[in-house]
């Protein structure tokens, strides 16, 4: 038996790929990833009235909501230029993050069917998730774009907003890996995550300048301060806010964020490879 | 056993375990306080097995229900991860199962279309082949319903249609074929057949002695986690059918194995077709 040469072409068949090897495994089933979350929404939007044209309402319905409370009611818009437009940033670009992770948690339970009969890069299932939310965030930019066209006119700092959305887009991509594995081990973690969220907002500066009110009493919120100091959501829209309104913003703000963004996607894709076999059991 | 052909699957002492999770209690506690005894029991579902597969060769693999036959298929198609032990191939193998439907609330021409994309093949190609594909199925205007209204045999006409569309050199087929009529297994036979005749390789999982003779040129027979046998279906067959038959009287051969302790429970919900 020549054992030596008919063996050498023989691989383990749970040998993991390479990152690169995989990265390029997923980037061959890019339309995989692009029709999924097409044909998910198609058969989703089959049983509610309007379909999707909810995709917009919802947020439109926050802004306006936040926006009698926040701005009418408790008046924290002194100060601010543009509230209404102020506040429509913070809200639709604070909901892509939420929308991204929340579908990335969700996406390997939801797929079950797919997992189990056929082998694919898992990681395209997150992924895949948070790209079709990054597409439906393109209206929104663009109400966003249109309100500020009208008020401010348009400005040469709209040129960043492609990198912006590649810093923001990784980030959401991380904790998106990340919320995934977690809740296929854990499948409480989907109920956890609403309320991490909602904690969220508060200190990303999303309804009201949460920086201001801390720098309004020193010494009194050491801890918040710090959180918020580092909350790399809170630049990002603050980003968004400097691009269509030119609130300040520093470029040291600009150069951590990407970091901890580039850090978020690198680890989120290593912590979820890592249980690579273990989606779907 | 044809020492000259070159190999496509080599499965070396091989041991798969799985956990099962016996009382459902929060996922949290589960993970945080990992009582023993209460929860989690260890199942072992293949216990040391090994064998070669040559390209070229078309394998039946015989058992009874829970011997792990549907583990061991799985662990070969690499889905799930042994234990100990390793399997090698010469090229990713395609499992073909009993399948749930890909996407429930989808189509049937939805279901084609995502399984095709997610077995790598490109788009166009699909746009090109759809009708090929779909003619192949047999399932005509119900291709316009949600694949959650599908029958267990029309699921797997989709999915040996998919499954075969391009072809696989290495398919394993658990049980796919036993839910379908008699015109449907006619035409999934001619298609494994051409498959093999090309020097692929197929692995049979199957309770049908007339399917295996028909389409085998080999039988293992696997009891409890184990390799009993190895040979020429008629052989193996005999020799298990005997045993099947001297063991255990007939009415008992199902019920009392299938229920809470079936090895095979997670990837097998689905073995019970057993004539005795």
């Amino acid at each position: 038996m020549t054992s030596a040469d008919s063996e050498a072409a023989l691989f383990s068949v749970n040998a993991p790929l390479s990152s690169r090897d995989y990265l390029r495994a997923m980037w061959s089933r890019r339309e995989f990833a692009i029709a999924l979350p097409v044909e998910s929404m198609r058969s989703a939007h089959r049983t509610t009235l309007f379909g999707s044209l909810w995709h917009l309402g919802t947020p439109l319905l926050t802004v306006l909501t936040y926006y009698l409370v926040f701005g009418k009611l408790l008046k924290v818009d002194k100060g601010i230029d543009h509230y209404l437009i102020w506040l429509t940033i913070g809200v639709f670009s604070f909901r892509l993050s939420q929308a991204s992770v929340t579908a990335g948690s969700t996406s390997i339970n939801a797929n079950n069917g797919l997992i189990r009969s056929m082998r694919f890069p898992r990681a395209l299932l997150p992924a895949s998730a948070v790209g079709s939310e990054l597409m439906g965030f393109g209206f929104e930019l663009a109400i966003i774009g249109a309100m500020s066209f009208a008020a401010v006119g348009a400005s040469r700092r709209w040129l960043v907003l492609p990198f912006l959305l590649v810093v923001h887009t990784a980030l959401n991509l991380g904790f998106a890996f990340v919320a995934a594995r977690l809740n296929d081990m854990i499948s409480d973690v989907q109920r956890l995550i609403p309320f991490a969220f909602r904690l969220l907002q508060y200190v990303s500066g999303v309804m009201f300048p949460i920086q201001a009110l801390i720098e309004a009493e020193p010494g009194e919120h050491v801890v918040l301060a710090k959180v918020v100091a580092w909350n790399p959501l809170l630049r990002i829209i603050d980003t968004y806010r400097w691009v269509f309104l030119g609130t300040p913003l520093t470029a040291s703000d600009i150069a951590r964020t990407s970091a901890i963004a580039a850090l978020c996607v690198w680890f989120g894709f290593r912590y979820f490879r890592a249980a690579e076999h273990r989606y779907g059991q | 056993m044809n020492d000259r052909t070159r190999l496509a699957i080599s499965v070396r002492d091989l041991y798969v375990d799985y956990e099962i999770v016996e009382q459902r209690r929060s996922a949290i506690l589960d993970r945080v306080v990992r009582r023993r005894g209460t929860g989690h029991r260890v199942v072992r579902a293949v216990k040391g097995v090994t064998f070669d597969i040559h390209e070229g060769e078309a394998v039946a693999l015989v058992g009874t229900n829970g011997s792990g036959k549907s583990t061991l298929a799985a662990s070969i198609a690499g889905l799930l991860r042994p234990t100990s032990g390793e399997v090698l191939v010469s090229d990713v193998p395609r499992l073909l199962g009993v399948g749930s439907a890909l996407m429930p609330g989808s189509t049937g021409w939805t279901n084609i279309r995502i399984g095709c994309l997610a077995l790598g093949m490109p788009g166009d190609e699909i746009e090109e082949r759809l009708s090929e594909i779909a003619d192949f199925t047999e399932l005509g205007e119900a291709l316009d319903r949600p694949m959650r209204t599908y029958s267990s045999g029309m699921r797997a006409r989709l999915h040996f249609a998919i499954a075969t569309a391009v072809k696989p050199r290495i398919l394993i087929i658990d049980e796919a074929l036993t839910v379908g009529d008699a015109g449907f297994k006619a035409k999934s036979a001619a298609r494994i057949e051409g498959l093999v005749a090309d020097a692929g390789t197929l692995i049979l999982v199957s309770h049908s002695p007339g399917e295996i003779r028909r389409q085998c040129s080999r039988a293992l027979w696997l009891d409890k986690g184990m390799l009993r046998d190895d040979g020429p279906p008629n052989k193996v067959l005999s020799r298990y059918e005997k045993h099947v038959a001297g063991a255990e009287p007939p009415q008992s051969v199902a019920a009392p194995m299938a229920s809470s302790t079936d090895p095979a429970s997670p990837t097998t919900p689905r073995d019970t077709a057993t004539a005795p």
